[in-house]
């Protein structure tokens, strides 16, 4: 008895110390200096597990195919497994080179001057954080708020900076949100992440136009921070009817595919900023008919440089 | 003797670090498993509730710092000390069986998920939703229940075999 009631103490105090620290950090806003340290500290050790683990979570992303094949031999099973890993590998090395360069690509186009970087770890234990740590920090000129790209477009944020790691808020997150510009007609609105459901945009004038198939690009952001301007974001996949509200919601496909990141590139800093829709991809096909109404006139200055 | 803290810390540790270096990467249909959950459970149902608890709190914490989290520090903490000592109560079971353990496992798992839930509700986290919770709840406990014969085995057996002289 004398044994259960100590558990319950211990468990008592140790609730109350969570209750405590949880306080803290809520009034904090988040970034405090606990969250530092662990940048600091596990952010250097999560890039050596992920040198380590890449090859190891390749070998097990080929488990699927392999189960398929039923030799019973199990020199030719061996040979076989090593044949699909070095074949696994290349590939993961081709996809990754593509995107490299698909980066480079974007990167000339635009004149952002970027620093390259690798995703090492995601998300957290509970599943409800859509989150990444990429390889690059304060030592090689990443700040707070800067915006992360792909060779497709728009990945996130940077959200807390460690010396050599950094945490991106992806897109898809829901505290994500990001100023965007309807690249047909220029009008304005916003972007949010909603988790598992698909990404919307609200179009902050009830009688503008928009229909399935317009592309969004960032509307870029005061010292360019947090996101820079002309960043593809995707295009419009549906929208909602309107009944009697203020705002005009469409739900809408990134180019990226969060699932699947791997070489990202932080915005340290932007040179001429990019012609106007010069860095989008073509419109989708299935929906060519664009009914572009509204005439430009709000439409935003992308003229912030640095 | 160390052997039990040691063990314990390595646990927690490779534990962590596998879950958002490979885990969480893995193109997995309808969530993923929760590594620290199922170490922590391992570990508390052979050192009883104090030491389960003391367990939770401390993975839960470095849980909560480790990058990229980006939800508020000490709700995991709060989450995983309630669990561990939960799991700990059900020491002394020499003879579990496989279906006891898949139970605690499942409850464990809903219960984490409930618990980190409803305190980011209460701090009002927009990450949480009907839908996200939904989710996240099948998501967990189907895959932990998967992994749970598997891990639970190997971490208890090893945890009992190091020095039996819990916490308390």
């Amino acid at each position: 008895m004398n044994d259960n009631r100590r558990a319950r103490v211990i468990l008592a105090l140790l609730l109350l110390t969570a209750f405590t620290l949880i306080t803290l950090d809520y009034r904090s806003g988040g970034g405090g200096p606990l969250r530092r340290i662990g940048n600091a500290v596990f952010g250097p050790i999560e890039g050596a597990v992920a040198d380590v683990a890449r090859p190891v979570g390749n070998f097990f992303g080929s488990l699927g195919h392999l189960s398929s094949y039923k030799h019973d031999n199990d020199k030719l099973r061996k040979q076989l497994a090593a044949a699909q890993e070095q074949i696994r590998l290349h590939g993961a090395q081709d996809a990754q080179f593509a995107e490299m360069q698909k980066l480079l690509h974007l990167d000339q186009k635009a004149q952002y001057r970027m620093v390259a970087a690798h995703v090492i770890a995601v998300g957290s234990s509970l599943q409800f954080e859509s989150t990444a740590t990429i390889d690059v920090g304060s030592d090689d000129g990443v700040r707070n708020n800067q915006t992360v790209i792909d060779g497709d477009g728009l990945v996130g944020r940077t959200l807390s900076v460690g010396p050599t790691t950094s945490t991106v808020l992806l897109g898809n997150d829901p505290h994500f949100a990001a100023g965007a510009r309807l690249a047909s007609s220029g009008q304005i609105g916003i972007v949010e992440g909603h988790g598992l459901r698909p990404m919307t945009f609200t179009l902050l004038d009830s009688q503008g136009a928009i229909s399935p198939g317009d592309r969004l690009v960032t509307f870029g952001d005061i010292r360019n921070s947090p996101f820079v301007a002309e960043v593809p974001i995707g295009h419009v996949t549906a929208v909602q009817p309107v009944n009697g509200a203020l705002t005009r919601t469409a739900t809408v496909a990134p180019y990226v595919r969060f699932s699947t990141l791997d070489v990202v590139g932080v915005v340290v800093a932007v040179g001429t900023p990019p012609k106007r829709d010069s860095l989008l991809p073509p419109k989708p096909t299935p929906s060519a008919s664009s009914s572009t109404s509204k005439n430009p006139t709000t439409s935003p200055t992308p003229s912030n440089t640095p | 003797m160390m052997r039990r803290p040691l063990l314990t810390a390595a646990v927690i540790a490779t534990a962590m670090l596998l879950q958002v270096t490979v885990v969480n990467r893995l193109r997995l249909p309808g969530g993923h498993p929760d590594l620290v959950l199922l170490g922590l459970v391992s570990l508390a149902l052979v050192g009883g509730p104090s030491y389960g608890a003391v367990v939770g709190f401390a993975a839960g914490f470095f849980t909560d710092i480790l990058p990229p989290a980006d939800h508020t520090i000490g709700r995991l903490a709060f989450v995983y000390a309630v669990i561990g000592y939960a799991a700990g109560l059900l020491e002394d079971a020499e003879e579990r069986s496989v279906l006891t353990t898949v139970a605690v496992v499942a409850f464990a798992s809903a219960l984490g998920v409930v618990l980190f839930a409803g305190i980011g509700a209460l701090l009002g986290d927009s990450r949480i939703s009907a839908s996200s919770v939904s989710h996240a709840l099948l998501g967990a406990v189907i895959y932990d229940v998967v992994l749970a014969p598997f891990i639970v085995p190997l971490v208890s057996g090893a945890a009992r075999r190091v020095e039996p002289v819990a916490v308390r």
